[in-house]
C-alpha cells in the first residue's frame, strides 16, 4: 500500500532546527506537491521520506510501517532526482535495469520491464546511449524510466523539471501528469514553482519556513488561501495586497490617505487589514477605484494591466483585449466573493519576484 | 554527468603567446630529461668511453654492463622484489586509502576534516625518524627483511596519499549518485563499489601508478627495514654508487639505474591518458 504519513516530524542540523513539526498524511494514489519557497524544508522533508536524512523527531511511516530506521533500499521508493544522478558509466538499459538487478530479477523480466517503460516513455531508440549523448530532456525522461521500471510504492520528484528550458518544462509536466493517471502511484513531488504544483497535484502542501503554512486541492488553495504567505505564493500573476484600516461603509482608509470604498467588510471584524485581490478578479469600468495605467501587455487571449493605485502597483489581467492606453486613468471594482482579508504582514517579495519572472 | 563528460574550454592564444608557450614548455623539457638522457647514454658506454673529456656524442654502444649486471642474481632478486612490493604497497594503499578517502568526502562525523588533516599533516614527520622505530619494531615481531615488512612501511605514507587525492575526486562528483544507487537497492558500501569505483576508475587508476611509482623509487625504509632477502633496486644502486674502492663505477649506475628507471617511464606513459584525465577530473569540483 501505497499510503505515507508524516507524524510530527522534526529536523535538526546540529542545533538548527529547519523542520518544526510537519504533518501530512498521504494517501493510496495520491499525487501531493510540496511546494515553497527555497530554504522552507521541502527537499530535506522527501529526503527523510526517502531515507537519506534522518528523522530527528517524529515518525514516517509508510504504508502501515514505520521507516524511521528502515535504509533506504528497503523502503521500497523510487526518486528522481533535480540533476537526475543517471550512472555516468551505465547506457540507458542498464540504468533502467540497475535497481531491478539488485533485486536479483531473471534477467528476461529485467529486459521486458525495461523495453515496456522504454517504449511509454519514448526511449526506445536511445537505450544504448549513455547519459553524456541524452539531452537534458532525455536525461530527465530515463530518470524518470529509472524510477517507473521500478514499480514502487512511491514515487519521490526532487524538482525533476527545473533543469529544463520553459517549453519542455511545460511538455514534461503533462507527461508526468499522464503518466500518473496511467500508473496511479502515490506520488510526492517537490517543486518552487506553484504553476507546477497546481497544475500536477490532487493535493497541495504549502510550506514555509519549516512548517506546513496549508494544504488543500489546487483549486481550494487558490480560492481560499489562509494566509497572506499563501495567497501570495499561489497564482499568477501574483495576488495584489492593500494594507489600511476598515472604516464604516465599509471604506478601507490606506496608509497616504486615500479612502476605497469596499464591496464587503471584514467576516472577522479586524479593523486592521490587508486586504487581497486577484489580477484577474478586477472588472474595469466607470466607476471603482481609480488607478494610473503604466503598462499594458497584451498577449492576444488576454491582456496584463499594470497600473498605479494610490502610490502602489497593482496589477489587472483581463480576458482578451483592450482600448486602454499607458497614462490613462481606469477604475476597478471588484465583486465581494473575491475580497479576501488578512491580518497585516509583509508581503513575501521573493514569491512576489519568483513568479513574475 | 556535469562533471566527467564536458570537454575542456578552449581559449583562443595570439600565436607568438603559444610559440613561446612551446618554446618554454621544449626548454623546461631539455632540463629535466637531460640526465635521464645522460644516465641511459652512458649505460651503453664502454669505461674507456665513459670518461673521455669532452664527453663523446658518437660512440659504439655497448650491452657489456648490462650484460654482466643483468645475470647477477642479486640484482635480479632485487628487481622481482621490487616489483613485489611496488603492487603490494600499491594496491594496499588504494584500496585502503581511496576508502578512506571516501569516507572524509561523504560521511557526515563531526571533526572528519580535523581528522583528514591530522593524518596529512603525519606526512610531515621525517621518514628517518620513523625508520630506526619501525626498524626495532619489526625486529620485535621477526619480520625483518620480509616484503610484507615493506608493503606496510610504504602504505604508512602512500595511505594518506591516496586518501587526499581521491576525496577530492570524490567531493566533486554528485552526492545523488551514491544516494541513487542506495534507493535503487545498495548499500553504502554497495553504492560505492557498483557506482563510485568505476567512475572513478581513472582517477583511481592513475593514483595506484602514482602510488606505485612511489613505492619502486624509496630507498630510506628499504635500506633500513630490508637485507639480502627483501631489498629493492634503489638499495641496489645506492649500493654500487657507494661501493668507491676502484673509483666510481659509472656504468654499473648508469646501467642499473636505466633498468630501475624504463619500467617506471614504459608505465607512465601507457597509462598516460588516465594519468592526465585523471588528474584534470580530480582537479575538477562539479
Ligand atoms: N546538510 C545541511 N546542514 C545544515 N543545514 C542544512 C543542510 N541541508 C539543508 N540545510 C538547511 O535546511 C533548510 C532547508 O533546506 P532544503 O534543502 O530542504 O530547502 P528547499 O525547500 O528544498 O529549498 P530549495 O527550493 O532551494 O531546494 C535550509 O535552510 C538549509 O540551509
Ligand atoms: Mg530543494
Amino acid at each position: 500500500m501505497g499510503t505515507v504519513q508524516i507524524r510530527d516530524v522534526r529536523k535538526s542540523y546540529g542545533a538548527i532546527e529547519v523542520l518544526h513539526g510537519v504533518s501530512i498524511d498521504i494517501e493510496d494514489g495520491e499525487f501531493v506537491a510540496l511546494v515553497g519557497p527555497s530554504g522552507c524544508g521541502k527537499s530535506t522533508l522527501l529526503r527523510m521520506i526517502a531515507g537519506l536524512e534522518d528523522i530527528t523527531a517524529g515518525e514516517i511511516l509508510i504504508g502501515d510501517r514505520v521507516v524511521n530506521n528502515v535504509a533506504p533500499k528497503d523502503r521500497d521508493i523510487a526518486m528522481v532526482f533535480q540533476n537526475y544522478a543517471l550512472y555516468p558509466h551505465k547506457n540507458v538499459r542498464e540504468n533502467m535495469g540497475f535497481a531491478l538487478r539488485q533485486r536479483r530479477i531473471a534477467k528476461a523480466e529485467i529486459t521486458e520491464r525495461v523495453n515496456n517503460a522504454a517504449r511509454i516513455l519514448g526511449l526506445e531508440p536511445l537505450l544504448e546511449r549513455k547519459p553524456r549523448q541524452l539531452s537534458g530532456g532525455q536525461r530527465q525522461r530515463v530518470a524518470m524510466g529509472r524510477a517507473i521500471v521500478r514499480d514502487p510504492n512511491v514515487f519521490l520528484f526532487d524538482e525533476p523539471l527545473s533543469n529544463l528550458d520553459a517549453k519542455l518544462r511545460v511538455q514534461m509536466r503533462s507527461e508526468i501528469k499522464e503518466l500518473h493517471q496511467r500508473l496511479k502511484t502515490t506520488t510526492i513531488y517537490v517543486t518552487h514553482d506553484q504553476i507546477e504544483a497546481m497544475t500536477l497535484a490532487d493535493r497541495v502542501v504549502v510550506m514555509n519556513g519549516g512548517v506546513v503554512e496549508q494544504e488543500g486541492a489546487p483549486l481550494d488553495l487558490y480560492d481560499h488561501p489562509a494566509s497572506l504567505f499563501v495567497a501570495a505564493f499561489i497564482g499568477s500573476p501574483p495576488m495584489n495586497f492593500l494594507e489600511g484600516d476598515l472604516r464604516e461603509g465599509p471604506r478601507l482608509a490606506l496608509a497616504d490617505g486615500t479612502v476605497l470604498d469596499m464591496p464587503t467588510g471584514d467576516p472577522k471584524g479586524r479593523s486592521r487589514v490587508t486586504i487581497g485581490v486577484r489580477p484577474e478578479h478586477f472588472t474595469i469600468g466607470a466607476t471603482g477605484w481609480p488607478a494610473t495605467v503604466s503598462v499594458v501587455e497584451p498577449t492576444g487571449s488576454e491582456t496584463q494591466i499594470t497600473a498605479r493605485l494610490a502610490g502602489q502597483i497593482v496589477r489587472v489581467l483581463i480576458r482578451g483585449r483592450t482600448s486602454v492606453l499607458p497614462g490613462e486613468t481606469i477604475h476597478l471594482s471588484v465583486s465581494p466573493d473575491f475580497v479576501h482579508f488578512f491580518d497585516p504582514a509583509p508581503v513575501p517579495e521573493l514569491a512576489l519576484l519568483e513568479d513574475a519572472a | 554527468m556535469s562533471v566527467l563528460d564536458s570537454p575542456a574550454p578552449r581559449r583562443m592564444r595570439s600565436p607568438l603567446a603559444h610559440r613561446l608557450r612551446i618554446a618554454g614548455g621544449v626548454l623546461i623539457s631539455v632540463i629535466f630529461l637531460f640526465p635521464i638522457y645522460w644516465m641511459v647514454v652512458t649505460s651503453f658506454k664502454n669505461q674507456v668511453d665513459i670518461f673521455t673529456n669532452p664527453p663523446k656524442f658518437l660512440f659504439s654502444p655497448t650491452l657489456e654492463t648490462y650484460v654482466e649486471y643483468m645475470s647477477r642474481a642479486d640484482i635480479l632478486r632485487k628487481l622481482v622484489n621490487t616489483i613485489i612490493v611496488a603492487t603490494g604497497a600499491g594496491v594496499l594503499s588504494i584500496v585502503a586509502g581511496s576508502m578512506a578517502g571516501y569516507a572524509l568526502a561523504r560521511v557526515r562525523i563531526r571533526g572528519a576534516a580535523t581528522f583528514g588533516l591530522i593524518i596529512l599533516l603525519s606526512r610531515g614527520v621525517p621518514p628517518i625518524a620513523l625508520a630506526v622505530p619501525m626498524f626495532l619494531v619489526a625486529r620485535k615481531l621477526g619480520l625483518t627483511d620480509k616484503h610484507i615488512t615493506l608493503i606496510f612501511a610504504y602504505s604508512t605514507f602512500l595511505v594518506p596519499y591516496v586518501m587526499w587525492l581521491m576525496r577530492s575526486f570524490f567531493v566533486s562528483l554528485p552526492r545523488e549518485l551514491e544516494e541513487s544507487a542506495m534507493i535503487d537497492g545498495c548499500s553504502r558500501y554497495g553504492a560505492f563499489f557498483k557506482i563510485i569505483v568505476p567512475i572513478s576508475l581513472p582517477g583511481l587508476l592513475s593514483t595506484l601508478i602514482f602510488s606505485m611509482i612511489l613505492a619502486w623509487e624509496e630507498l630510506l625504509f628499504a635500506l633500513v627495514l630490508t637485507n639480502r632477502y627483501a631489498s629493492t633496486m634503489p638499495v641496489a644502486i645506492a649500493g654500487i654508487a657507494g661501493d668507491t674502492v676502484n673509483g666510481a663505477n659509472w656504468g654499473a649506475l648508469t646501467a642499473v639505474g636505466t633498468i630501475t628507471v624504463v619500467p617506471v617511464v614504459i608505465f607512465a606513459l601507457l597509462v598516460q591518458k588516465w594519468l592526465i584525465r585523471g588528474l584534470a577530473e580530480g582537479a575538477t569540483k562539479g
